[in-house]
């Protein structure tokens, strides 16, 4: 018999067991929070000012946060760079975060090395790993150890070198396909400052471009983006007027008034026959004074004899130099296009002297330099490492490669948001080189080309899920943007200052010393809190905004113009069996290859050529037809360096004898949405470098086309046919 | 309160970087279709950029249009309608679509001389965990229904509560579709045209101003300011 005394204690139990048992099973309707986590407020908003990373502009943005989830990227208004705005990678980045093939766990090789076969470790197991690895490598010789990573700034900068520099290895690589190294050079050798210029395009009234790139992939897009409306509409009598010239009509030049089309190569001597009109006519007063310009050489360069080196017009080279001197203040930029020549300091130092002969330099409407660093003054030496010079990092990639080859290396430490193994020319051989490193760790929030060679893959965060500090290369004089996590971290990952961080007080030493943190949140609170900025009021704004720009830099030089180093661009390959040069730039859209496992970027039609999801060559009509070839064909492009294919687009406003190429498509490893979209234009580049500043030269082969059979068709998403005629529609 | 949205796109100001295109995605929920489905011309993207060509004194230069929903006043597309799915909306004078009602049809899309309505052919799936970011403030859209561009409506409504809640009107450039919020140039103005002081009322006088394909009559309320060419050519 059950007396009531047990009936009370066994329901009692099933009570408490309904009531686990109740836990064990997830509610799938109702809210289940009586108190909710501090995020998650339901049905309201939460926005989070951070910093975007999906190009190296340093963009400030605030992310909406509705019940924990990460919903919608928008521009931070209060952020000097892009004052609210933002372009189409930075939207994507929310593709990143909730990615389905993002990493979420250590991956260990299970397969032979190269073979992108991994199986999931612990963490516990991965770190010990990488210690032990770093542990062995600094007993034998510490110099062996490699770090190869993206250009990073800010604190996560500074940990990684002073990661390196305590452990005793001066192998610090840091790669960026779209470095800047021809512009330093180039400004340093006009102006006298080592910096990118702070250029005001809102307030200039004559912009001319030399294969500008500055509203799609150029330094800082959104920022020129912004400034570019201002210039055309937003003062009452001024509408700037913006002339292009270049090899290829581009996005860019396709909103200038007047787009002059120039050979590839030859923007440098353009800019020569500008500036040789501007001292004939002593058009301005620094013009005026160049009499030793003119001795020097520039008077042999006259608009006949540019006009057939460059196949511009003579009388518009004369008409441009009259308007940009009656039109001040004005300004000069240069884009990719012309930096990658093999000449490219030559090409941005003419561009740079039109500036100083037009006196347009320390001017509002013209080029000054800030200094960016003025609030890490107190900082000495270390300043530097938070906004390091923005180059390319190749002279010292292919010396590492060098020295792979040699067993220099016995561990390797690579950071995934740079992809060597994809951005490479082929004849470096860095796939084969770098597998030669014993062991290879790398940090990576998805599995590319490069980080699927590794021993060993630590998932990282994306941008939107760790602390993080950042100071953006151009659009501010002395801003500092906070990055912070917008939602908690979505997978089981850690961010690389924390591994580094941690591993260096496991390693013990100099290298404990050199970080002496709890993580990296703590490195960046310290070092802010230090100086006297309040966190609380700068995560909120998304970073430490001067409302009073940092006094403008001085550019010794320009008073004292003197001619560039004349040198010509060179191409490899035999002009009669390789008829076309090759012009390769960084698609809108995909940048350097980075943005092509995020489908809403595969997803958005190409400017220019409408197309989506694949890759394509651009050759003027006339070209084609000498070659029989027409519009969608199939072709096989050949360069001295390996032949990929593509499908042909006629593009109406390229130079003839061109032929150019989106970068970014022909991923073999990145995840189902860049697989099989068609080949790499990386593999036709020779490993050719800039004479000058030692940046890689891209734009420096020639190339074949022959007609190829290929499967599919290249999908092009816009018509302007039927109702669709421009006559029908205005 | 009644309102008239409008919106003005500036062609001197576009510079055809896309970037309302991928933020309307991000806002509205749209779906990716893949390159297969793209190339038989069911992209449904909200917004597009027409590149056209044009050749002028003997020069070829690309024009850039982007495209959105025209919210005509005399809408083709409304009339057709076999079920008030596309109807014309009293408060905000907007062209709207109830998902509910729409059969599938078609005919509003057939009748749409812009061509800026998209079908779902297919129910597109959000591959986990993407579909994490999608926005809680609107649905998504299930097979065999139309959808195209509202003025991203969510906003104006939240807009509106918002306005309501501290009693007082919508303040002037308070509700921004997420395309006009993201344009890195400023291309993209957006407004209530009942609001005499507002940016969108005033620049409405704009010498620039043209509507497309105005000959058709459908008063649509997205205009457009035209591309300047400066002096000389």
């Amino acid at each position: 018999m059950l007396d009531r005394r047990e009936f009370l204690k066994i329901s009692g139990a099933t009570a408490f067991a309904a009531l686990f048992g109740g836990c064990e099973r997830m509610p799938q309707k109702l809210i289940p929070f009586v108190i909710p986590p501090e995020h998650y407020v339901l049905g309201e908003s939460l926005w989070y000012a951070s910093a975007c990373r999906q190009c190296p502009a340093g963009c400030g943005i605030v992310v909406r946060n509705s019940a924990g989830r990460a919903k919608k990227i928008e521009g931070n208004p209060l952020h000097p760079v892009n004052r609210g705005k933002l372009c189409a990678r930075g939207h994507a980045g929310l593709q990143a975060l909730y990615h389905p093939e993002r990493l979420g766990r250590p991956l260990r090789l299970d397969g032979p090395r190269g073979s992108g076969k991994f199986k999931e470790i612990p963490w516990e197991e991965a770190l010990n790993l990488l210690l032990s690895g770093l542990k062995k490598v600094r007993a034998e010789a510490p110099s062996s150890l490699l770090m190869l990573t993206d250009p990073m700034r800010g604190h996560r900068n500074l940990v990684a070198a002073r990661f390196m520099k305590g452990f005793g290895s001066p192998n610090r690589v840091a790669w960026d396909p779209f470095g800047q190294d021809a512009q330093l050079a180039a400004n340093e050798a006009v102006y006298g400052v080592r910096d990118l210029p702070e250029a005001d395009l809102a307030g200039t009234r004559y912009l001319l471009s030399f294969s500008g790139d500055f509203l799609e992939t150029g330094i800082s897009p959104v920022h020129y983006g912004y400034a570019y409306g201002r210039m055309r509409q937003a003062r009452p009598t001024v509408r700037g007027k913006f002339v292009h010239l270049g090899p290829r009509l581009s996005m860019t030049a396709a909103n200038a008034d007047v787009f002059l089309p120039i050979a590839l190569g030859t923007e440098g001597f353009a800019a020569l026959g500008i500036a040789h009109v501007l001292v004939k006519e002593k058009l301005t007063r620094a013009a005026g004074n160049a009499s030793a310009l003119w001795e020097a050489g520039l008077k042999e360069y006259t608009p006949e004899e540019v006009g057939k080196r460059t196949g511009a017009v003579p009388e518009d080279l004369v008409e441009v130099a009259r308007e940009f001197a009656s039109n001040q203040p004005g300004l000069a930029l240069a884009g990719d296009g012309a930096a990658s020549c093999t000449n490219g300091v030559f090409h941005l130092s003419c561009v740079a002297l039109l500036n100083v002969l037009a006196g347009n330099v320390g001017k509002t409407g013209g080029i000054s330099f800030p200094d960016r660093l003025a609030p890490f003054s107190g900082r000495g030496a270390e300043a530097g490492l938070l906004l390091p010079p923005p180059g390319s990092g190749y002279e010292d990639v292919r010396d590492a490669i060098g020295k792979m080859g040699k067993g220099a290396f016995r561990l390797a430490i690579f950071s995934g948001d740079t992809n060597p193994a994809f951005t490479l020319a082929p004849s470096l051989s860095f796939r084969e080189a770098f597998l030669s490193v014993p062991m290879i760790v790398s940090f990576a929030p998805f599995l590319d080309e490069t980080s699927s060679l590794s021993d060993l893959v630590l998932p990282t965060p994306t941008y939107l899920e760790e602390w993080w500090d950042d100071i953006a290369p151009v659009g501010h004089g002395g801003a500092v943007t906070f990055g912070q996590p917008v939602v908690p971290p979505y997978r089981d990952t850690r961010p690389m200052p924390d591994v580094l961080i941690a591993a260096a007080r496991e390693l013990g030493g100099p290298v404990a010393s050199a970080l002496p943190w709890g993580s990296s949140r703590e490195c960046i609170e310290k070092t802010y809190a230090g100086m006297g900025i309040r966190l609380e009021e700068a995560h909120r704004d998304g970073g430490v905004f001067p409302g009073k720009e940092a006094a403008s830099r001085p550019a010794p030089k320009a008073g004292k113009p003197s001619l560039p180093q004349v040198s010509e661009a060179s191409f490899e390959g035999d002009p009669a069996r390789f008829p076309l040069l090759l012009h390769v730039y960084p698609s809108i859209s995909l940048y350097d290859g980075r943005g092509a496992n995020l489908s809403w970027l595969q997803e958005l039609p190409d400017p220019i050529a409408t197309a989506v999801w694949r890759n394509w060559v651009e050759v003027n009509p006339a070209t084609a037809a000498k070659f029989g070839l027409s519009d969608g064909d199939g072709v096989t492009v050949s360069s001295p360096y390996g032949s990929i294919t593509a499908f042909l687009v006629l593009h109406p406003a390229i130079a003839e004898g061109v032929a150019a190429m989106p970068l970014g498509q022909g991923h073999t490893r990145y995840g189902r949405n860049a697989v099989n979209r068609g080949d790499n234009p990386y593999r036709l580049l020779p490993s050719a470098s800039e004479g000058a500043s030692r940046a890689p030269a891209r734009q420096s082969t020639r190339v074949s086309l022959a007609r190829t059979k290929l499967s599919g068709a290249l999908v092009r998403t816009v018509s302007t046919e039927g109702q669709w005629l421009y006559e029908n529609i205005l | 309160m009644k309102h008239r949205w409008a919106m003005v796109i500036d062609m001197d100001r576009c510079t055809g970087c896309g970037a309302c295109v991928v933020a309307c995605v991000a806002e509205n929920n749209t779906a990716v279709v893949g390159e297969e489905m793209a190339a038989q011309g069911r992209l449904m993207q909200w917004i597009r950029v027409v590149r056209y060509w044009r050749v002028e004194h003997g020069e070829t230069r690309a024009v850039f249009v982007p495209t959105p929903c025209m919210q005509c006043e005399n809408a083709p597309c409304e009339i057709v309608c076999p079920v008030y799915a596309t109807y014309h909306d009293e408060d905000d004078n907007l062209n709207a679509m109830v998902y509910n009602r729409c059969i599938g049809t078609r005919y509003c899309a057939n009748n749409c001389p812009y061509s800026v309505r998209v079908f779902n052919w297919f129910d597109y799936k959000w591959e986990k965990p993407l579909d994490e970011q999608l926005n809680p403030d609107l649905t998504t859209r299930s097979r065999g229904v139309m959808e195209k561009c509202t003025y991203c409506i969510q906003r104006i409504r939240r807009g509106k509560e918002t306005a309501l809640k501290e009693g007082r009107p919508v303040r002037d450039g308070e509700v921004l579709p997420a395309c006009a919020q993201t344009c890195p140039p400023g291309a993209i103005l957006f407004g209530d045209l009942n609001d005499p002081e507002s940016a969108v009322s005033r620049i409405m006088k704009d010498l620039r101003r043209f509507r497309l394909m105005e000959h058709l009559g459908t008063e649509p309320r997205t205009v457009y300011l035209k591309r300047m060419r400066g002096p000389g050519r």
